[in-house]
């Protein structure tokens, strides 16, 4: 049997769960806060919260429940932000055309969201099975100049 | 050890001397040893920094491993730990003129100039590295926020060659710009930089090419005279 | 006509849309809605949406944008996305979201020329 990478979610130091549309709302405004708390520049603010937006609204739409797990990340002098995009949904079948994206006219297209995820985070990671599950894996580190 | 210190102090201060120069300094140096054993240079800090000024901390090494072999005792481990904080101390300014030197370089490399009412200018010169890039883009776009500029003329006449990473960059700046209702001219472009463009993909409709500055500016200008035109 | 999602102004034929909520997706197409209907019953020539309390656009606000844009087209409405925050604009430039059939302005003042200087 195919398992997904496993997330150790008490690692994490906020989770959201996201099940009603409004919560994709309230995922992007907590992130928005955390980013800002950890000071992030404003733009950068902007990217990460557009990012959990569009990775909650991913969840919302084609698992119907999942998380948005984050966390601070500290290596060496630098400061980070980790966002775990997790839900048991249908799974993505085709990863690499969902991330290559570019931007389809059709309404919800998976593939919309997450090539803008992957341009606007340092890294992406992202683990998907059919019938099991998606996992998302994103950072950003804090400018320092 | 404070008394042999203290008995001995000009042999100690002599072969130093001998080996590295500037006596007082040696002598100013042992003494504090031999008075602060406890904690030592915490209160005179300037002595030990005066003597890995001069020397430098290769040589201080080397001092303080003649030390400890003629003079049982002697506490190297502090003695080194309170070198150790004084290079981190060196460091940290260090660090803050590099800081303040960068920042000074990234406002001389883009400068963003105000040329006309509602006509903002930004001549890129040189290369772009992709952070000074980002940072230029979120400067531009607040500025031309600010000064609800119309028109943003870009001027490459100072660049050679752009790399695909950095064109990419341009291009989703130029977007930026556009969403703010602000137009592009873009000027001065050679023929390296109009390939790279090419092979990027760059819509010709979104922005405005100029053959140069002169024309650029009177192109926005005279636009501007006539009234807003969609 | 439904309860209104977002006060509107209506100045000249045109219809002011300051949006000032927190956009999640059943508001953003009840505002859509809203805004077609407004067009039909003022008749209205042109729409300015102005985002310029907005701190997050995606790339589903953008394409609803888009989308409502082309309907307004559709009954003969131009659209402009007013006050874009520079922020805003510089994530949905480095996300590579297009938003179509729309104009762009930084203030009401400039939506108003614009929409002026269309001749349809």
């Amino acid at each position: 049997m195919v398992i997904l990478i496993q997330i150790n979610f008490e690692e994490y130091d906020v989770a959201v769960k996201i099940k009603e549309e409004k919560d994709i709302v309230v995922a992007r405004q907590m992130v928005k806060d955390i980013a800002r708390r950890l000071g992030f520049s404003l733009a950068d603010i902007t990217k990460i919260s557009t990012a959990v937006s569009e990775l909650a609204r991913n969840i919302y739409r084609y698992a119907k429940e999942g998380f948005i797990y984050v966390k601070e990340k500290k290596e060496g002098q630098n400061v980070a932000i980790e966002i775990v995009a997790y839900d048991k949904g249908p799974g993505i079948e085709n990863i690499n055309q969902a991330i290559m994206g570019g931007f389809t006219t059709t309404k919800g297209s998976l593939g919309l969201g997450l090539s803008g995820v992957r341009r606007l985070m340092d890294e992406f990671f992202i683990d998907s099975e059919v019938g099991i599950g998606t996992v998302v894996i994103v950072s950003k580190r804090r400018r320092s100049f | 050890m404070k008394e042999k210190l203290i008995n001995n102090l000009n042999e100690y201060v002599s072969m130093l001397d001998e080996r590295f120069g500037n006596k007082k300094l040696w002598e100013d140096f042992l003494i504090t040893v031999a008075e602060n054993s406890d904690d030592v240079f915490l209160a005179k800090q300037e002595v030990l920094k005066n003597v890995v000024d001069f020397i430098g901390i290769d040589n201080f090494i080397l001092a303080v491993d003649i030390l400890s072999d003629s003079l049982a005792e002697f506490p190297k481990d502090k003695v080194l730990k309170a070198a150790l904080k004084i290079m981190k101390d060196y460091c940290n300014e260090r660090d803050m003129v590099v800081k303040e030197l960068k920042e000074a370089l990234g406002e001389l490399a883009v400068p963003i100039i105000r040329v006309w009412k509602d006509i903002v200018l930004t001549p890129l010169i040189g290369t772009l590295d992709s952070e000074r890039a980002q940072t230029m883009a979120e400067k531009l776009l607040e500025f031309v926020a600010d000064v609800r500029a119309k028109y943003v003329i870009l001027d490459v006449t100072g660049v050679s060659f752009i790399d695909t990473i950095v064109g990419g960059f341009l291009l989703e700046m130029v977007n930026a710009v556009r969403l703010l209702g602000c137009d592009v001219i873009m000027t001065g472009i050679k023929p390296d930089i109009a390939h790279t463009l090419v092979k990027l993909g760059v819509d010709f409709n979104a922005v405005t090419i100029k053959r140069d500055l002169e024309t650029g500016l009177k192109f926005a200008i005279s636009k501007i005279e006539k009234g807003v035109s969609v | 006509m439904k309860q209104k999602v977002v006060p509107t102004i209506k100045l000249y034929d045109y219809l002011i849309v300051p949006v000032q909520i927190e956009l999640d997706d059943t508001t953003v197409e009840a505002i859509q809605r809203q805004i077609l209907e407004e067009i039909e019953d003022k008749q209205i020539r042109g729409i300015i949406i102005d985002v310029s309390m907005i701190d997050i656009i995606d790339s589903y606000i953008s394409y609803t944008l888009s989308e409502t844009a082309a309907m307004a087209r559709m009954m003969g409405c131009h659209t402009v996305l007013c006050g874009i925050q520079p922020h805003v604009a510089l994530t949905l430039a480095q996300m590579g979201v297009n938003i179509k059939g729309i104009h762009f302005a930084m203030d009401l003042e400039s939506s108003i020329e614009i929409l002026n200087s269309i001749k349809d």
